[in-house]
């Protein structure tokens, strides 16, 4: 006699591990009319060497990343003389994560870029009435950032807590910040409630003050908290939604543009939500994400984005991704440089507070070959004031265009 | 544990399995040594011998977290499934087919039931007399955690077997599923069905590990705490969820109920499960009976 039975349920890939902690107590609710069975998992997954609370890394993992982010040349009708080219910038990323002991991890990250090109200086009119823009510097800018933050994070039965110092120098700004961090899980992991807090004190002393009538040493402090909340809903979903808060005070001007002035106070909240969900048949999850941002300088935006996460067997995964952003303008945004304002009122050219719209799409590659793993991702991003949800009183006419390509790779042993 | 162990697992090299499988089997030790009531050194030993102490004993977190399974299992059975019956298998002796006076079961009777105990946070007082036995959790909590560190340690494919209490990583590396045999009672060779795995354990109870027969009627060691005489239900239940601990939960529940309530109380729980009944036939859910 030969009885057989089966529990397939197929598993549950990679993209989806954050709700894979709910798989077991799900699938009992699917399968079960006994409510007993339910209080029985609730107890069993709560027990330590069960309970899917985090755990600190068992394997040291090293990292490097290459991106390139290339802005698109503006054109002559743009830019009426001088220079063109706008920013590219190369970065490279490392970073070592090492488990210490049972209960701890450290991390150290390192980063190392190279700018060049130039930014927008000022506006002014064209000869047919319209902005136009002017880039810094005969020959561009030429600049290179270093970067260098530990951290470390330490695990509890039901949750961790983390703090991270770092230090990033440039030619003309230096940083120093810090971080505290922490997590706890509830409802048997179903639930996780995080918050922190970050501070970063940094100090801008440009380049050529002298020559170009330009501040010589100043600085600036952000403070910033955040709570999320995280609860898997059930086998395939998740939900998250943060808020952060941010207060920035000091020097919060552009010190190379030939007239910027803005308040020396910013406040900033963010509200963000994800969604996450796995479909089984598809082998395939699909993130969607919505952020709201609001600050005093009077900005507000939205942005949606949406990437389909397909596994591709066991070891290979693409991910196209959709994003659309909007903002509205500062307050005190103006597209043409006015140099008869007095300096005490507050006025920008900056693109970046200007209203408009911008669309990108990419897609990313990943290789997980067991201890190596590979990531190649593509975007393109486009920005314009035609893309904007807001009312464009003032079209920036040096809004960016820009590829971005990285590979990274990581090697656990 | 006192029963033939084995973990099966595909890692990359040799060297890593062999790494790993210490770690497995470390983790395996760490909990016999912890749990065992047959232990003198055990720390279940040390809350055993704190019965009666008015201060009670300290207890860890998982300590903890396994009476508050426990009491979820007393509670669910409405008193069937009792860890702290374990006063009741002193007397009834095994060994040498005894069958206790009644005035000895009242006694034992006396010593045992959970809602006697008490903990709060990390401070558990245990009545005078009282014994705990994990059995029928703590294995199969074992198997359950040595297959979650498995999965921490970077295995996909594995399969951990305490004693028939089954829990898998992953599916095989051929993505098929485990295929777990259930021996008969009455036979060490037979097999009496066969549970395929792709996720969770499994877990089994029955009388054929030691019972004996009195006067032509068969005492199983399964002893139900309420009346303080051996079980007259199933034979043999074996039980697959999402965890082996909670199979093995199941299955003991099974075994304590009368026979007609047990079968209708599995098949409503939903979960794949095989039994023989007092009458030696084999029954459960999702089956392809062949004979």
């Amino acid at each position: 006699m030969t009885i057989s039975s089966s529990v397939k349920k197929p598993p549950l890939a990679a993209t989806a591990q954050p709700v894979a902690a709910a798989a077991a107590t799900s699938a009992i609710v699917k399968n079960s009319a006994s409510a007993n069975i339910i209080a029985l998992s609730s107890t069993a997954l709560a027990l330590p060497g069960i309970a899917l609370a985090d755990a600190p890394p068992t394997q040291s993992t090293v990292s490097y990343k290459l991106s390139n982010y290339q802005e698109d040349d503006l054109s002559r009708s743009e830019v009426p003389s001088g220079e063109l080219n706008r920013y590219d910038i190369d970065v490279h990323q490392f970073q070592l994560v090492a488990p210490m002991g049972r209960n701890m991890s450290v991390h150290v990250d390192a980063n190392y870029e190279s700018l060049s090109g130039a930014s927008p200086w000022f506006t002014t009119l064209g000869l047919d009435g319209k902005p136009v823009v002017n880039l810094s510097g005969a020959s561009g800018i030429s600049d290179n950032r270093s970067e260098l933050s530990v951290g470390t994070r330490y695990y509890l039965d039901n949750g961790s807590f983390a703090g991270n110092i770092g230090y990033s120098e440039e030619n003309d700004y230096r940083a120093v910040y810090f971080g505290l961090n922490g997590e706890r899980h509830y409802n048997n992991d179903l639930t996780t409630l995080a918050g922190g807090f970050s501070y970063s004190s940094d100090d801008i002393f440009p380049t050529d003050a002298a020559l170009f009538n330009r501040v010589r040493d100043e600085d600036k402090q952000s403070s910033s908290v955040f709570v999320s909340l995280t609860q898997i809903i059930n086998q395939v979903s998740s939900f998250q939604s943060a808020l952060s808060f941010t207060e920035q005070s000091g020097f919060l001007s552009d010190p190379y543009k030939l007239r910027d002035v803005r308040p020396e106070d910013k406040t900033q909240i963010a509200w963000s939500n994800s969604y996450r969900r796995f479909f089984v048949a598809a082998n395939a999850a699909l993130h969607v994400n919505y952020r709201f941002y609001h600050d005093d300088f009077g900005i507000s935006s939205h942005t949606s984005d949406v990437s389909w996460h397909q596994n591709l067997g066991r070891q290979f995964q693409i991910v196209p991704q959709l994003r659309y952003y909007s903002q509205s303008a500062a307050d005190f945004f103006t597209n043409v440089d006015d140099f008869l304002n007095p300096l005490s009122e507050y006025q920008s050219s900056d693109y970046r507070l200007s209203a408009f719209g911008a669309v990108s799409g990419g897609f990313s590659l990943i290789a997980d070959m067991g201890s190596w793993k590979a990531t190649l991702t593509a975007e393109r991003y486009l920005a314009n004031d035609k893309y904007s949800a807001y009312a464009v009183s003032q079209p920036s006419t040096a809004l960016v265009k820009y590829n971005r390509l990285s590979l990274g790779v990581d090697f656990s042993f | 544990m006192g029963s033939f162990c084995e973990i099966q697992l595909f890692a990359e090299s040799r060297i890593d399995a062999k790494k790993i499988l210490s770690q497995l089997t470390e983790e395996v030790a760490r909990l016999e040594k912890k749990y065992s009531r047959f232990r003198s050194d055990s720390f279940l030993t040390e809350i055993n011998r704190s019965a009666g102490l008015k201060r009670g004993i300290d207890i860890d977190n998982e300590t903890q977290s396994l009476l508050d399974h426990a009491k979820n299992c007393y509670e669910t059975s409405e008193g069937l499934f009792d860890v702290t019956a374990a006063a009741l298998s002193q007397i009834w002796d095994f060994k040498n087919a005894q069958i206790p006076t009644q005035a000895q079961i009242d006694a034992a009777q006396t010593t045992l039931g959970f809602h006697k105990i008490s903990w709060a946070d990390s401070r558990l007082r245990l009545p005078p007399d009282m014994q705990i036995d994990f059995g029928g959790i703590v294995k199969e909590y074992a198997a359950d955690s040595v297959a979650r560190l498995a999965r921490n340690l970077g295995v996909n494919h594995g399969l951990v077997n305490l004693g028939g209490d089954f829990s898998v990583i992953g599916a095989q590396p051929d993505n098929r599923p485990w295929s777990t045999g259930i021996i008969a009672p009455d036979s060490e060779q037979g097999i009496m069905a066969k549970i395929d795995l792709l996720q969770g354990g499994l877990a089994s109870s029955g009388d054929y590990e030691r019972f004996f027969v009195h006067e032509g009627k068969r005492y199983s060691h399964i002893l139900n705490p309420i009346t303080g005489w051996p079980c007259a239900g199933l034979r043999a239940v074996s039980v697959a969820a999402n965890l082996c601990t909670v199979a093995g939960s199941v299955a003991t529940m099974a075994m304590l109920k009368d026979e007609s309530v047990a079968k209708q109380w599995l098949l409503d729980s939903g979960l794949p499960h095989v039994y023989m009944d007092s009458r030696e036939t084999v029954g459960g859910t999702g089956m392809n009976a062949t004979s």
